[in-house]
């Protein structure tokens, strides 16, 4: 029993096919309320992977990282309202308006590292919040664009959670690919250090930016998802409140494996729904979480249970 | 744009600069002594406001009530921070800067319900005392008297601060400590107890600054979140842990501002950040930051 | 003659770092560098490897001039080196440490849309074998002992195949059975793969044991070069270096 649960949740795809069989038949057992929840979950864990790509693979702490989010909803949300674009194309665009804004900032953000890395992509962040907000003739600014087009394949709540399923189920596959490629080990090096990857002819630089806008595009399929289903787009989508959201869910989800910022996208979405249905201070108690976890339970939910399941199947003695 | 507009200007410039200056002195002498960046100051100059605020409402018929929560106020805050300092920060200080920031933001979110659980979301404002109310006439213009107050108050604070620098033992600590921190634990100082003062005085620093700013803005729960990012750029430009830094910083922070709002109103609020990046991009340690190796 | 060194001069400041060392080091040769500390020799193995730019003098591989070279240049032309402090990824697994550098060398990093555990995986377990950590390769790399650690950074040098290995400090920090046991494992290796081998070390056991040619560092200045019976010899080394260490 405990081995299957430990190659269940190990390397290997076991774990995610049934994940996705789990999730393929939830929406026949809960309300659509919770479909829909469900649905922004996908679009957060997705933007929260991306981050990861960037924290815990490459050791580079955005903290702008929304703002590549944004750039997809509004470029969809654009396209739809303004350019009456089909929907794929759409989906299509923004994505690649996103990694082509993270490229451009990267170039950048990636000749800096630590704390100075993490200032300077705070402030492109807001920069480009704060042109969402005042280019009032283009976004129209903080009314935001609204009532964006529901594609018409996808008009029921059901509907689109198949096909959020659909992005979230290519998007962490690719990310997952990503990550495990020579690339992927290449950045995690990076990471813990920069000067022996140097040594090894790696062009430092170049890795990072190539992580960056990586990260850029998949954020950006995770906002223009959210803007699809939510019908609307604000430059809050590109606050730092929401760079940080990302953040909370990586930590509380673990950063240090792959499908922790996922799993903290469900534990975050759920224990919001939960919580404030009883009580109206939501960020008092999550503040408290988030204290808990980067004090005591660093690898977050998922490394908690690995470390767990670890302990108890671990009968060779290998333990540290 | 005549002379008497341009220097009405730059007087207001100059008073929010000044304030800056204190509030983000604050962040910056806890940056530079104990390389914590810590992400809740701006709830503590929050924090500041609502408990000056507290005082004034508690005692309202006394006269000069506004004083004695400017008083006490900070000092409240400074009491909670050490608090946070001993029981909570005390466990991070040898982990990454990630840590820091989630756990400090913790902090943020923390404060952010319980002082809408005890005062509401509604704005809340203090009654400016009377001795500071009215306006100055100048050029055919009028500065408000609390304006001068604060261009005054900035540099006494800041006078203040580089007195216990430059004068006292505890200020020669925190300057070693801040350029050499291991030297400093080899050596046996008690860093423990220094790095706990440090963070009470920059939290005070930060709650001064909010209980200074009370009478003139709208005390709200959303006051930490705008605050700490336009500290954070007043410390980057300025450069981070750089005593004169943060004065330059925060003058040139709030000419950009008052000056920013009269030429271009609608791009005011992104010059801050343009400032913030140029400064990074260019000169990553500040304009009057050291470079690190 | 694959290493040549002339007249290479560094200063910091005023301090003069390396001041005119020249040498020679044959294809094959195991060479130490000793000298007390402070004498320089990290200095010099900086500016062997392109860490460091010197103020003067020049540096030659295989008769081609690597002066002034960074350091992913120089690596790529088969130079590796180790480092006095431990430089290992810590979070990555013994096998993910050695495949890294693999791929690295390979020119195959850039690959993102492959799986990386395909690849390499003969070489890389190849390689954990020759430096006896074949057990731990899952093991993640930071909890290893510091002797393991020293003995993966060692593996992680290799694995450029490099013709000249410069270690700095290899058993600094090692217990004597460690210490016999790396110096063991560098003898094996640098004989089976026929490296040349620049090393600096304190342990004068393993200095003598080792080395085929000492070189005597002291305050930046070659003071003394021979094999080692001629520098135990050396009354002038002898009480700079041997003598006050005893």
């Amino acid at each position: 029993m405990k081995n299957f649960v430990l190659t269940l949740l190990g390397p290997g795809p076991l774990g995610p096919v049934l994940a996705l069989v789990f999730l393929l038949f939830l929406p026949l057992f809960i309300g659509e309320s919770w479909v829909s929840l469900m649905v922004e979950m996908m679009a957060l864990a997705i933007f929260a992977t991306s981050l990861n790509i960037l924290i815990g693979y490459g050791g580079m702490v955005s903290f702008g990282h929304a703002a590549y989010y944004g750039i997809g909803a509004y470029t969809y949300a654009l396209l739809l309202t303004k350019a009456a674009a089909p929907f794929l194309l759409a989906m299509i665009a923004a994505p690649i308006l996103s990694a082509l804004g993270a490229l451009i900032i990267g170039c950048f953000c990636v000749r800096l590292s630590h704390i100075y890395f993490s200032m300077l992509t705070l402030a492109f962040g807001q920069i480009v919040f704060a042109v969402a907000l005042q280019w009032y003739g283009f976004t129209r600014g903080d009314n935001g664009i609204t009532e964006i087009p529901f594609p018409p394949l996808l008009q029921s709540t059901q509907r689109f959670y198949y096909f959020a399923l659909v992005v979230l189920a290519l998007s962490l596959w690719g990310m997952k690919r990503i990550v495990d490629s020579p690339f992927g080990k290449t950045l995690q090096a990076l990471r813990d250090n920069p000067l022996r990857t140097e040594f090894m002819g790696i062009n430092v630089r170049l890795y990072s930016l190539m992580a960056f806008v990586i990260a850029g595009g998949f954020a950006g399929i995770g906002g223009a998802l959210y803007a699809a289903f939510n019908h609307n787009v604000f430059p809050t989508f590109m606050h730092w409140g929401k760079s940080t959201e990302a953040l909370v869910v990586t930590l509380l989800g673990g950063m240090f494996h792959f499908f922790g910022p996922a799993v903290g996208s469900i534990l975050l979405i759920f224990l919001d729904k939960i919580v404030t249905s009883y009580l109206r201070y939501w960020s008092f108690v999550l503040g408290i979480l988030l204290a808990l976890m980067v004090l005591f339970f660093r690898g977050g939910f998922s490394g908690y249970v690995m470390g767990r399941l670890n302990a108890m199947g671990d009968k060779r003695g290998e333990s540290r | 744009m005549d002379f008497s507009a341009f220097f009405m200007q730059f007087l207001s410039g100059l008073s929010q600069g000044m304030l800056m200056v204190i509030i983000a002195s604050g962040l910056s002498l806890v940056f530079g002594t104990m390389n914590i960046l810590n992400f809740a100051h701006g709830s503590f100059y929050m924090l500041g406001a609502y408990f000056c605020f507290a005082v004034v409402t508690l005692l309202p018929r006394i006269s000069g009530n506004f004083w004695i929560g400017l008083l006490l106020g900070p000092l409240a805050v400074a009491g909670i921070g050490g608090l946070i300092e001993r029981f909570v920060l005390r466990r991070i200080y040898s982990r990454h800067l990630l840590d820091q920031l989630l756990l400090t933001y913790a902090f943020v979110l923390i404060f952010d319900d319980v002082v809408k659980m005890i005062w509401g979301i509604d704005f809340q404002s203090v009654r400016m005392p009377v001795v500071l109310s009215g306006k100055l006439d100048i050029l055919n213009r009028s500065l408000p008297y609390y304006d001068l107050f604060l261009i005054l108050m900035g540099p006494l604070i800041l006078l203040g601060l580089y007195l216990l620098l430059q004068k006292t033992k505890i200020g020669r600590m925190m300057r070693a400590t801040a350029s050499d921190a291991e030297m400093m634990l080899a050596l046996g100082g008690n860093v423990r107890v220094l790095f706990n003062r440090v963070f009470i005085l920059g939290v005070w620093l930060g709650g001064m600054g909010g209980a200074l700013i009370s009478p003139q803005a709208a005390i709200s729960p959303g006051m930490a979140v705008s605050i700490i990012v336009e500290s954070f750029i007043v410390v980057v430009i300025g450069g981070l842990g750089s005593f004169w830094g943060t004065l330059l910083g925060a003058f040139i922070f709030g000419q950009f501002n008052a000056f920013g709002i009269l030429f271009l109103p609608r791009m005011a609020i992104i010059f801050p950040f343009v400032l913030m990046a140029l400064v990074l991009i260019i000169r990553p340690w500040g304009l009057l930051g050291k470079p690190e190796n | 003659m694959i290493l040549r060194v002339e007249g290479l001069s560094k200063s910091f400041g005023g301090l003069m770092a390396v001041y005119n060392v020249s040498f020679s080091i044959q294809r094959g040769e195991r060479c130490a560098i000793i000298g007390p500390n402070g004498a320089g020799k990290s200095t010099l193995f900086n500016l062997l490897t392109g860490h460091l730019h010197p103020d003067r003098g020049r540096v030659y591989f295989q008769e081609e001039e690597i002066t002034g070279l960074p350091p992913h240049r120089i690596c790529r032309k088969r130079i590796s080196r180790s480092f006095q402090r431990v430089n290992i990824f810590p979070m990555l697994s013994v096998f993910e440490n050695i495949q890294v550098a693999l791929l690295a060398v390979q020119r195959k990093s850039k690959m993102i849309f492959s799986p990386a555990q395909k690849m390499v995986r003969q070489e890389t377990e190849r390689l954990l074998e020759n430096i006896g950590l074949q057990e731990q390769r899952e093991v993640i790399s930071g909890i290893l002992s510091h002797g393991d650690q020293k003995r993966l950074e060692l593996g992680i040098a290799l694995a450029g195949n490099p013709l000249l290995l410069l270690l700095d400090e290899p058993t600094q920090g090692m217990s004597p059975d460690e210490t016999a046991a790396t110096m063991a494992l560098i003898d094996r290796i640098t004989r089976e793969r026929e490296i040349t081998l620049l090393f600096v070390e304190h342990d004068i056991g393993t200095v003598f044991a080792l080395a085929e040619v000492i070189r005597v560092l002291h305050l930046g200045t070659l003071i003394a070069e021979g094999k080692p019976d001629e520098i135990r010899a050396n009354d002038e080394v002898q009480r700079i270096y041997l003598g006050e260490r005893k």
